[in-house]
């Protein structure tokens, strides 16, 4: 397919225009013209509303349907292209507006990456039209569009598009179609991020960090940043993207051009959210503000550097976690054996330390592996999702109170109903020094050490086997000191002679532990609330109730050991269902639904609907959650909408909220009635008319809301 | 002078390194291993006229790359225009080597035998130095070109001191041309006249490189 040489093009632009002058005397209202086509791309010109008031703004928008296989493009195009433009040739005091851009999808041709659109675009603009324009008149609005569409190839095309509508005084009526595509349209803009953001720019990347502590990591499906800018960003470079209580990481490699320090980076956050009726793409303008530069920062704020340092901070991390409240414990106690094994021929010890070492590489294998299976399933998590779950954290404070409990001396080493990987911990021979090595990766899955953030942070932009690496240095970093203390058999020597001291250092050690636990139930609070720890403090006394049936019931006759034994494996399975029991009591997470403005909402309850069903009074009820997106940007874009406002107070639809945030049971009630596990969720009861038996039924509305599909609703 | 040659090998294994670094690293994007302020990658390619062109050959010279596609509605621009012939007259004429690069896969809109290759130069009457074929896009993807045109201007002592656009009118518009602010022009101005380019980076325009 060759591109039309300028001749042809301006042959089939005049033979357009005449098409276009001969279709214009047998119009009569609006006069949308046909849309105007290449092969590739048809466009026309939509508009909002058949006519135009004196003094009022309209909006338009240039639609362009294209081609399969072909793209246009955003406003920036990435690594090639160029976005479409519009000239306005408008009558004598009309403004016109940029183009709003709606949110563009990634196309990637070869090893470059485009952004644009396929398929279908509308791209919305808004005109103001001057007060003195005179009733009964008509005016012409044109526009010359040009733009840039690729499939392999590109061919730059441009089109005259026009819109006739005639003046009116008053409100104008509304074009159904054209209203209908322009609310699709805006629906797709960005709208601004209701959290802030900044933005740190290491050597190699940049880290955008928006702070939306109050995600649901579960529902959060694809993440990626559209600079507004080109030269920010490598367009095509992976995007690694990680979502906490914190909120969104995002890191991705560096473009040509040095940004500007002082700054603000500008661009479009698109965030995919799982919900009910399937995905939803909702697109945030962001405007990250830098960070002062850190050095080196406990965060991962500065990921995604270069390979060598990524490794020599996964090391250094590794190394300090040896330190952590957490592992060194169980490394002392490695260490205390070591001692016994003193006396042990060399090559003994050494083993000792090689089964230890691959049992940490081991288990961070594993953890890697799980890890980076559950990303490429679509869950943007980080290191320590574990850490997420409650059930999770409720088990791994249960194993640290078990080891403190050891430690303390009131659970006898050597004990044999113990946590599974502290008794294979103990057990002698080899195998026991690769479990003490999983039990150390265990322990260690609460604490970040620092630099280890960064090096994570790497890791996770990367192929999975760069990924596996950057982790395995980091596993070697956490093995290296005692296989050192085992090879070295002079730093082994250097070790303090065992004695009784031996034992009082055991019993301090156990207060760290004591420690994590207390943290580890902290954690808990945040996650399951108070109902969550009331759990976990059950599931530690009993515990602590069974390692003292176990204890006493030791040097009876075996029959009583038996039956004592018995007694503390139900006790713990009690402990450990308590525990697994806090995932499924409430989720809660601070703070509530922002009241969107414009509207007046009272707080949902069964009765309350009942109350004004009965009265017969039209009833919406919004169902959301502070920590739903889709919620959030319906509100902004559909429900704070003045027309929207206007119809909900022509119509006297009493407005009610139901807040979600907290996982209420009444509102869960409602919800699982219509056949939903989650928000949002939009629901209209018509009113009641005179001489109906009973209540209509409810309308649902779609999961995603724009004004039109509001106000159509509230006017049927 | 043997300081100097030492230099230039260094700047080539230097160049090296960078390549096998960027194969590692990054393997499916086009971000280039190619950074305007660093030593330009080294390579070696077939000319049209049959014989091998390594860029250590042109080692003490300014070197211009140009990344093209005839059929791209952006080179038609520069070229029917007789834009692209008369830069490269000016450059060549002050003793600059033009080289032009085709990156198209075989298949793909641009790609050229080195027949074709020939063909278009004496029909365009373009004055590049040589032209050079790189069907499998090594090359371009080592310097990270994206666009036909690509442009990128290489100092005497081997450093990449321009990458970008051929000029500030991202159209396909010929009237554009005479207004336009030419990047390329500045850059080998200043370059020959041993001063800093303004302009180093700019986003480069035209059609995607058909890589394969």
């Amino acid at each position: 397919m060759r591109p039309c040489t300028p001749a042809v093009r301006a042959a089939a632009l005049v033979a357009l225009l005449v098409i276009g002058m001969l279709s214009l005397p047998c119009e009569s209202a609006a006069a949308p013209q046909a849309p105007r086509s290449s092969p590739r791309v048809r466009v026309e010109l939509v508009s909002r509303e058949r006519a135009i008031e004196p003094g009022g703004s309209i909006w338009v928008g240039l639609r362009q349907r294209i081609a399969p296989g072909w793209h246009t493009y955003w406003v920036n195009p990435g690594d090639s292209g160029e976005p479409t433009s519009i000239a306005w040739t408008l009558p004598e005091g009309f403004q016109a507006g940029d183009i709003r851009w709606p949110q563009p999808g990634r196309i990637p041709v070869g090893p470059a990456m485009s952004y644009g659109y396929t398929e279908e675009v509308i791209l919305p603009v808004l005109l103001r039209a001057p007060p003195g324009l005179a009733p009964g008149t008509r005016v012409t609005l044109r526009a010359d569009a040009s733009w840039l569409v690729c499939e392999k190839i590109c061919i730059p095309e441009e089109a005259r598009v026009e819109l006739a509508l005639p003046v009116v005084a008053g409100a104008p009526p509304a074009d159904p179609r054209g209203a209908e595509m322009i609310a699709r349209a805006r629906r797709s803009v960005p709208t601004d991020s209701p959290w802030p953001a900044s933005v740190s720019v290491a050597a190699e990347a940049i880290t955008l960090h928006v702070k939306a502590p109050d995600l649901v990591v579960a529902r959060i499906g694809e993440i990626w940043f559209y600079p507004r800018h080109w030269g920010l960003i490598d367009h095509a470079a992976p995007q690694g993207v990680t979502v906490d209580g914190d909120g969104i990481r995002l890191s991705v490699a560096r473009g040509a051009l040095t940004p500007d320090p002082g700054t603000p980076v500008e661009g479009v956050l698109v965030i995919e959210e799982r919900l009910d009726e399937g995905a939803a793409r909702q697109a945030f303008v962001v405007r990250a503000v830098p960070e002062p530069r850190r050095e080196d920062t406990q965060t991962p704020v500065l990921a995604a550097v270069s390979l060598p340092r990524a490794l020599a901070l996964a090391l250094a991390g590794g190394l300090l976690l040896n330190l952590m409240p957490c592992v060194l414990p169980v490394l002392s106690m490695k260490v205390l054996a070591l001692m016994r094994h003193a006396g042990d021929r060399a090559s003994v010890v050494r083993w000792h330390g090689i089964a230890y070492t691959i049992g940490v590489l081991a288990s961070f294998a594993l953890v890697a592996g799980i890890l980076m299976g559950l990303r490429a399933g679509g869950m943007r998590i980080g290191w320590g999702f574990q850490l997420q779950s409650p059930v999770f954290v409720a088990l791994l404070a249960y194993v640290l109170f078990v080891l403190a409990l050891s430690l303390s001396g009131v659970l006898l080493i050597g004990g044999r109903t113990v946590g599974l990987g502290h008794r294979l911990a103990e057990r002698p021979g080899y195998v026991g020094s690769f479990f003490t090595g999983a039990l150390a990766t265990v322990a260690a899955t609460p604490c970040t050490a620092p630099f280890m953030g960064v090096a994570m942070g790497f890791a996770l932009t990367q192929s999975p086997a760069t990924s596996l690496l950057v982790f395995e240095v980091l596993a070697l970093g956490l093995a290296l000191p005692y296989l050192i203390v085992t090879f070295v058999p002079s730093w082994g020597r250097r070790l303090p002679r065992p004695g009784p001291w031996m034992e009082r250092v055991k019993q301090f050690l156990a207060f760290p532990l004591y420690a994590s636990v207390a943290w580890l139930v902290w954690v808990v609070s945040h996650q399951a609330g108070s109902q969550g720890v009331a759990a976990v403090l059950t599931g530690l006394v009993l515990i602590a109730f069974a390692v003292w049936l176990h204890q006493s019931s030791r040097n009876l006759p075996a029959r009583w050991r038996r039956a004592g034994g018995a007694a503390a494996v139900t006790v713990v399975l009690a402990s450990i269902v308590l525990g697994a029991m806090i995932g499924g009591v409430s989720l809660p997470s601070p703070g509530r639904a922002p009241a969107p403005a414009g509207l007046t909402w009272e707080p949902f309850s069964a009765t309350r609907l009942a109350e004004l069903r009965a009265q017969g009074a039209p009833v919406f009820v919004n169902f959301t959650a502070a920590w739903c997106i889709t919620c959030l940007v319906n509100e902004r874009v559909a429900l704070r909408s003045p027309t929207v406002v206007e119809a909900f107070a022509r119509q006297g639809v009493v407005a009610l909220k139901a807040d979600w945030t907290n996982r209420d049971a009444q509102i869960a009630d409602v919800l699982g009635s219509f056949g939903r596990s989650g928000v949002p969720l939009y629901l209209l009861y018509p009113a009641t008319r005179s001489g109906q038996a009973r209540a209509p039924e409810p309308v649902i509305l779609p999961q995603i809301l724009s004004e039109n599909v509001v106000i159509d609703a509230i006017n049927n | 002078m043997s300081n100097l040659v030492n230099r230039r090998a260094f700047l080539a294994r230097t160049g090296t390194g960078v390549l096998i670094a960027s194969a590692v690293a990054l393997p499916r994007t086009v971000s280039a291993a190619a950074k305007v302020g660093e030593p330009a990658p080294a390579f070696s390619l077939p000319a049209s006229a049959g014989s091998m062109h390594s860029l250590a050959d042109d080692r003490g010279k300014i070197v211009v790359l140009e990344w093209t596609n005839h059929e791209c509605p952006y080179v038609r621009k520069h070229y029917e225009t007789g834009n692209m012939q008369a830069i490269q007259k000016e450059a060549t004429g002050s003793g600059v080597v033009w080289l032009t690069i085709i990156s198209s896969a075989p298949g793909e809109q641009g790609y050229v035998t080195p027949v074709k290759a020939n063909e278009l130069t004496t029909g365009r009457k373009a004055l590049p130095t040589a032209v050079l074929l790189d069907p499998k896009g090594t090359v371009g993807r080592l310097y990270g070109a994206t666009n036909t045109p690509h442009m990128y201007l290489v100092d005497k002592a081997g450093a990449l001191v321009y990458a970008g656009a051929i000029d500030d009118r991202p159209t396909t518009r010929t009237a554009d041309v005479a207004g336009a602010n030419n990047y390329v022009r500045a850059a080998l101005q200043a370059v020959m006249a041993g001063q800093p380019v303004k302009t180093p980076v700019t986003r480069a325009y035209g059609c995607t490189v058909k890589y394969s």
